[in-house]
């Protein structure tokens, strides 16, 4: 080789040895991707079934720390399927010192130096957030055991809200191909035992497949047969309505397939299906343009915690698009939301029907509280848009509470309120318990000053949504 | 900041053991109970040990940067930051290293290859290049030690590393915040909050 050639050989080689310097970046390689287990089975379970108690308890000295959990109904108040009481009052707990109208008088910064949000404002930790996860309420668990003979209790954990905190079970279902039929669910939960004799007639071929499909189990990250499960046995898997109970939900929750590391995911509360056939967004923070690329996706995250390489080891379900997620979209999109025979066709308030307190409550609605800038009436209460409220003006984020590490929420989808009385707890994480926790969340996050008539007021409205 | 430092080191030896909790899946073989389900201390795992070191190799890395920033930054607010930083991760860097002891991790004490490249970057720099360049560095850096931070308490095995993580995380994302602060006060690069003027 001529000396040239060395020469010229020897600037690439160190030219090469420049530019790799900026991809050796020292970051531990389980960062993004789930690592896997380094013992066997046995010996993890036998830890986690020692711990549960002490994760258990932990889990409810921050619930018992931010709100008060009791079970005090508004009198005659209740969920669309009349089963359950709709329930009462402010549940977050306020920080010594301060009211709910001095805290609304004082500037977020303030609050944030002075650590004054409540601690119910804040991110609501998975009750294990080291491992996270699919973590279903007992009520779900006894009754798809007894119907299926399917185990989804885990043994590293335990549901942490209580039964009168969540939506009814089994929820009503209503269709849209068949509003004078009403609640079609039989006051059953629909499975895949089921489904066949109580939708036989009222629903077409395709949506059947796909109702079938919504019903069926796969493996899932923490129901499955690998070692890398959360269930003493063999798991086969999860269904979609697992969770989203006859399309509506029965408030199991998991952690969000979208961020990364573990200890900053959010706990996500698994929402209501009802009224999909009007939403263009999906997910609180993937904003999917369609039901149909949800459906498919969510074999990648509700299932697999958005880490395709994990799914693949514990066998993933890939449903066919042009057929089998065609048709679990179609099924989905034939969900209504309960009757609310007090609005009119706009989604505004019959006056001949509704109350003074429940009209005073839609003005606060659409003017003052700054509700219906987002949650537009004739659109379903949506604006099919992701906002960021910024929650971090009032908290100083990068704190840990129960191994959750909080950082901003970011923009998140707006959800739906049509029927909203029936889907506690409120917020993507399920962090606000109540009706009335929710309208002194937005007055403070929003800066509307509302009164104590107009609180109660918005709180009447929203029944009747 | 003192104080602040005072108050992370309390709560690191005052929190009950209850208040980490690890994933028994990540747990190393061959770890000692103290209990069933609970790991004696300084048990460690493959991720406790690989954020020792990281952590100790960053704050190395940070101490050795700010004291350079100190004596040659142009601009004051720059100076101070350096400062704020030479003073934090000094006892921080102590405290990661009696634990890191405690548990037989070995630390490293010389700067990695990544940070050498920084620092010959910042040698080769003068006036506000270097101060840009130096804070642009520190944004990397926070960001780099917000995650490692945040992994080792969602993954490690050793209760008293995970706390240090959460007592040291808070102030990282305060020197993340400034470090925004400043470099959007001296290129004019957008920041999330209208904060700038505090640090003037």
């Amino acid at each position: 080789m001529s000396p040239l050639k060395l020469v010229a050989l020897a600037c690439v080689v160190s030219a090469s040895a420049a530019s790799l310097a900026a991809y050796s970046d020292p970051l531990p390689p389980d960062l993004t991707y789930r690592p896997l287990p380094t013992q066997p089975l046995s010996s993890v379970r036998a830890n986690d079934e020692a711990q549960k108690p002490k994760v258990m308890k932990r889990q409810q000295n921050l619930l018992n720390k931010r709100y008060d959990l009791a079970d005090k109904p508004i009198p005659d108040a209740r969920m669309s399927g009349g089963q359950k009481k709709v329930q009462d009052g402010v549940r977050v707990r306020l920080p010594d010192g301060v009211t709910w109208d001095t805290l609304a008088s004082m500037s977020p910064t303030e609050i944030r130096d002075k650590n004054l949000l409540p601690e119910g404002f804040r991110p609501l930790p998975h009750v294990k957030q080291a491992t996270g996860g699919q973590v279903f309420p007992q009520k779900a668990i006894d009754e798809i055991g007894k119907q299926e003979n399917r185990d989804l209790k885990r043994f590293d954990v335990d549901f942490d809200l209580p039964d009168h905190l969540t939506p009814e079970f089994p929820p009503p279902i209503f269709l849209t191909t068949h509003p004078e039929l009403g609640d079609v669910s039989r006051g059953e939960l629909l499975t895949i035992k089921n489904f066949y004799e109580y939708m036989n007639g009222i629903i077409t071929p395709v949506q059947m497949e796909g109702l079938r499909l919504l019903l069926t189990p796969f493996p899932q990250e923490e129901f499955n047969q690998t070692e890398d499960r959360k269930v003493a046995q063999q798991s086969m898997g999860v269904a979609c309505l697992d969770c989203h109970a006859n399309f509506h939900t029965n408030g199991a929750f998991h952690l969000t397939p979208d961020v990364r590391p573990q200890a900053a995911r959010f706990r996500l509360d698994s929402t209501s299906l009802r009224g999909m056939f009007n939403q263009q967004i999906h997910g609180s923070k993937r904003s999917l343009r369609s039901i149909e690329d949800f459906t498919e996706f969510e074999q990648r995250t509700a299932y697999f915690n958005g880490d395709h390489v994990s799914a693949t080891r514990k066998g993933v379900n890939l449903p066919d698009r042009p057929n089998q997620v065609a048709m679990m979209a179609q099924m989905q999109n034939i969900i209504d939301f309960p009757p609310a025979p007090k609005l009119d066709p706009m989604g505004k308030l019959d006056p001949a029907k509704a109350s003074e307190q429940e009209l005073a409550g839609e003005r606060v609605f659409m003017g003052k509280g700054r509700c219906g800038e987002c949650h537009l009436p004739q659109t379903s209460f949506l604006d099919n848009n992701m906002h960021d409220l910024k929650l971090e003006r009032f908290y100083n984020i990068g704190y840990t509470a129960n191994d959750q590490v909080a950082i901003a929420d970011g923009p998140i989808k707006t959800f739906t309120l049509r029927g909203i009385k029936d889907s506690p707890p409120y917020l993507h994480d399920g962090r606000l318990l109540t009706l009335a926790d929710t309208v002194e969340y937005f007055n403070l996050v929003l800066g509307v000053k509302l009164t104590k008539e107009e609180k109660d007021s918005l709180v009447a409205y929203m029944l009747t949504l | 900041m003192r104080n602040f430092l005072t108050i992370i080191l309390m709560t690191i030896t005052t929190a009950p053991a209850a208040a980490q909790i690890g994933n028994p899946a990540g747990f190393a073989p061959d770890t000692r109970m103290q209990e069933p389900g609970v790991p004696a201390d300084h048990q460690t795992n493959n991720q406790d040990r690989l954020f020792a070191q990281l952590a100790a190799a960053g704050g190395l890395a940070e101490v050795d940067l700010a004291k350079l920033a100190a004596t040659k930054a142009a601009d004051a607010r720059v100076k101070e930051f350096a400062q704020a930083l030479v003073d934090d991760h000094s006892d921080a860097n102590s405290r990661l290293k009696a634990l890191a002891d405690a548990a037989k991790i070995p630390l490293p004490d010389t700067l990695d290859a990544d940070h050498k490249a920084v620092r010959q970057k910042l040698d080769a720099a003068e006036g506000q290049a270097f101060d840009v360049a130096y804070i642009r560095s520190q944004i990397i850096a926070h960001q780099k030690t917000a995650q490692l931070l945040a992994w080792e308490i969602g993954s490690g095995e050793d209760a008293q590393l995970q706390r240090y993580s959460a007592a040291t995380l808070p102030a990282v994302m305060k020197h993340l915040r400034m470090a925004q602060d400043i470099a959007s006060a001296l290129t004019g690069q957008a920041s999330r909050e209208i904060v700038a003027a505090k640090h003037n």
